[in-house]
């Protein structure tokens, strides 16, 4: 429409303009196309799948399509999956926010106090995980927290403990630290591109105008760079929510989430009831995306 | 040969007449799909349990025979069982699975059921393993007989004292986090029928369900972790994370092999279940002629014995047990009761339950924390 209109705006006649804008799509059209499609093959269209499927129901080791609402009413009748998804909730928020609270003061250092130099080189050691694969990743922190680990160990030679203890692996906290590692990377290299455009100036300008360090912060700094914080929190939080590998690796029996229980289910041949729970988690992301939409302008992080 | 002694129109003719000879030899071996397990050259996906094979087996196979196996693991039955039903045969051409599971993968028409007269090595089974009722059907034999166990209660005597006989041990608090089972939840909550005293841990009423699911929810506190392959809980044993484990015959000497300490093991006084497993080649598997050939190399007495030595629990290759007795394993063999195949049709077998959604719900309730 923008284009017609555009166009519209030049001296000749407008039906023959009309035509003109419906032969050629526009270029925007074309871009879009394979990402369409892969959103269509690998998205929609298992989506749309997963769906129906939980509204079916299982008969020994087959699918029957009756329609049911039983597989939901499972969700809110066995408390189980609603602990365990409140635990998923829970884990996935607290790594998020220590992420971004670990990773704003470092962007800052590097965008404030680092050469360009530095700052590539320090972003290049921000990446330097992806260039393993994520499993060797996890597997290395097992060998760090683990009874006869890095951790351990060093405590054992420094004489703090007398023998290897227990609080570092196969819990909950072992599945926040390991996130925490695989997952910071995306906050700081968001938040780095979202500081990287702001005009320090303004910050003087703040404190000549009176503001302290930390009201220019919360009221000139932090605003403008909203859109680095909240894509960094989108890309943190939700991929977290379906995480299966690492709390299965380093959860040990207290540390499941809810991947892990609809995968049992996946193994015990109830598709049905595992798509319902699925859906219920892919449905509370929706909502969350739609109310981050009112205060993320995703252009803005990149808009130069 | 020199290529001067030849005229091109004799080269022609040699390689047309090869040609033809390969043509007809391959129409040939094609028109007989139920044959001798022979031959065949090529690469095979096989889905199975890392301790089917011994370290070097498959790569020697492969040099010797030009077949390649290519191993992917699972770890409970249900999980493979629903692997071959979403690929089949074209992604799939052998699958390994348990006792009363076998039947399910021939229900589902999974599976093509064998001759097992087919495959020169199966002479060397113990004539028992050809026979098992719950494997014959009018067709043919459902599976190849591999191993059998019992599964039982391994510990560390040096943390777990006096000696258990029960099992009533894996509640003691004094093992916060010391236990380890693998991820198999049908088996898991059999394993709480058998200590909850359920008469059929397999198909236990709602009542026994029940029991066993509020066991299994009081051990919790005590399971570190729930793992994929039985290896791993070796491995932990080995290293002294953990205590007590359930695993098969032969753990004692699995864990010394592995720089461990000294481990026991015990088939608890409430009874357990047991598994006799076996290798199904899958219905229209696209390489199903490597597949057999495969299993015609690696069930050879010589694998079979090693098999033993690695991994310890009893398997059905008979030869396999005189070259034991021949090695001067006989001791180690009859410890693990490899000379006494017949104790495994007297288990409870490994099967699925018929109520799949009760039982795996009462394991994800249980387990949820």
């Amino acid at each position: 429409m923008a284009v017609v209109e555009r166009i519209a705006g030049e001296e000749e006649p407008t039906g023959r303009i009309a035509v003109k804008s419906t032969q050629r799509p526009s270029p925007l059209l074309w871009g879009l196309l394979p990402i369409g499609l892969l959103l269509m093959g690998f998205f929609l269209i298992p989506l749309s799948v997963m769906v129906l499927y939980s509204f079916w129901r299982v008969e020994g080791f087959d699918i029957v399509r009756d329609w049911t609402l039983d597989n939901y009413a499972k969700f809110f009748t066995l408390p189980a999956y609603r602990v365990v998804l409140l635990r998923t909730f829970l884990i996935s928020l607290a790594v998020t926010i220590i992420a971004l609270v670990v990773a704003y003061p470092f962007a800052y250092f590097l965008v404030r106090h680092t050469s360009p130099r530095w700052q590539r080189l320090f972003l290049v050691l921000v990446i330097l995980p992806f260039w393993t694969s994520y499993l060797l990743r996890v597997y290395a922190w097992m060998s760090i927290l683990g009874d006869r680990g890095l951790i351990n160990q060093a405590l054992l030679f420094l004489h703090v403990i007398k023998e290897p203890i227990r609080v570092f692996l196969y819990n909950q906290y072992a599945v926040v630290i390991v996130f925490l590692y695989l997952y910071l990377p995306f906050a700081i290299l968001t938040i780095y591109a979202s500081l990287e455009k702001f005009d320090f100036t303004q910050m003087n300008a703040a404190a000549d105008l009176g503001a302290t360090p930390w009201q220019a912060f919360r009221q000139v700094l932090l605003p403008q760079t909203k859109a680095g914080v909240i894509t960094a929190f989108i890309f943190i939080f939700i991929p977290m929510l379906g995480e299966y590998i690492t709390p299965k690796l380093v959860g040990g029996s207290g540390g499941l989430m809810i991947a892990n229980q609809v995968v049992n289910l996946f193994r015990g041949f109830q598709f049905p009831q595992g798509a319902a729970i699925t859906f219920v988690v892919v449905l509370g992301i929706i909502v969350f995306l739609i109310a981050a939409q009112k205060y993320l302008r995703i252009e803005e992080l990149y808009r130069r | 040969m020199s290529n001067q002694g030849i005229s091109r129109r004799g080269f022609m003719r040699l390689t047309a007449g090869a040609g033809l000879g390969l043509l007809g030899a391959s129409v040939l071996s094609g028109c007989k799909p139920g044959g001798t397990a022979g031959k065949a050259q090529g690469s095979f996906n096989w889905m199975t349990w890392g301790d089917h094979y011994v370290p070097g087996q498959l790569e020697k196979i492969a040099a010797d025979f030009k077949i390649q196996a290519n191993p992917t693991l699972f770890s409970d039955n249900s999980e493979a069982l629903l692997k071959l039903q979403q690929v089949g045969g074209k992604q799939i051409d052998m699958c390994s699975a348990d006792a009363l599971w076998v039947p399910v993968y021939h229900e589902q028409k999974l599976i093509e059921p064998l001759d097992l007269d087919d495959f020169p090595v199966s002479k060397e089974l113990y004539s028992l393993a050809r026979e098992f009722k719950f494997w014959t059907t009018s067709e043919g034999y459902l599976a190849y007989p591999f191993g059998w166990s019992p599964i039982q209660v391994a510990y560390n005597p040096k943390y777990v004292t006096p000696a258990p006989d029960s099992w009533q041990v894996l509640w003691d608090p004094k093992f916060k986090q010391r236990i380890a089972m693998e991820l198999q939840p049908f088996d898991v909550m059999a394993f709480m029928g058998c200590a909850t005293g359920a008469k059929e841990p397999y198909n236990m009423t709602d009542e026994e369900l029940a029991k066993a699911k509020q066991a299994l929810k009081d051990l919790m506190p005590n399971i570190l972790k729930f793992v994929e392959q039985n290896v791993e809980v070796v491995q932990l044993l080995a290293n002294e994370t953990i205590w007590l484990g359930t695993q098969n015959l032969g753990v004692e000497d699995r864990v010394r092999d592995a720089g461990g300490p000294e481990i026991k093991a015990f088939i608890p006084k409430e009874g357990t279940v047991g598994f006799i497993d076996g290798e199904m080649i899958a219905i229209d598997a696209a390489n199903r002629d490597v597949a057999r050939a495969f299993l015609n190399e690696a069930e050879k007495a010589e694998w079979i014995a090693e098999n033993f030595i690695q991994f310890g629990r009893p398997l059905f290759n008979e030869r396999a047990y005189k070259l034991l007795e021949e090695k001067g394993h006989k001791e180690r063999a009859d410890r693990y009761l490899y000379n006494q195949p017949e104790i495994a049709l007297k288990m409870n077998l490994k099967g699925p339950a018929p109520r799949l959604e009760e039982y795996i719900n009462a394991f994800n309730e249980a387990t949820a924390g």
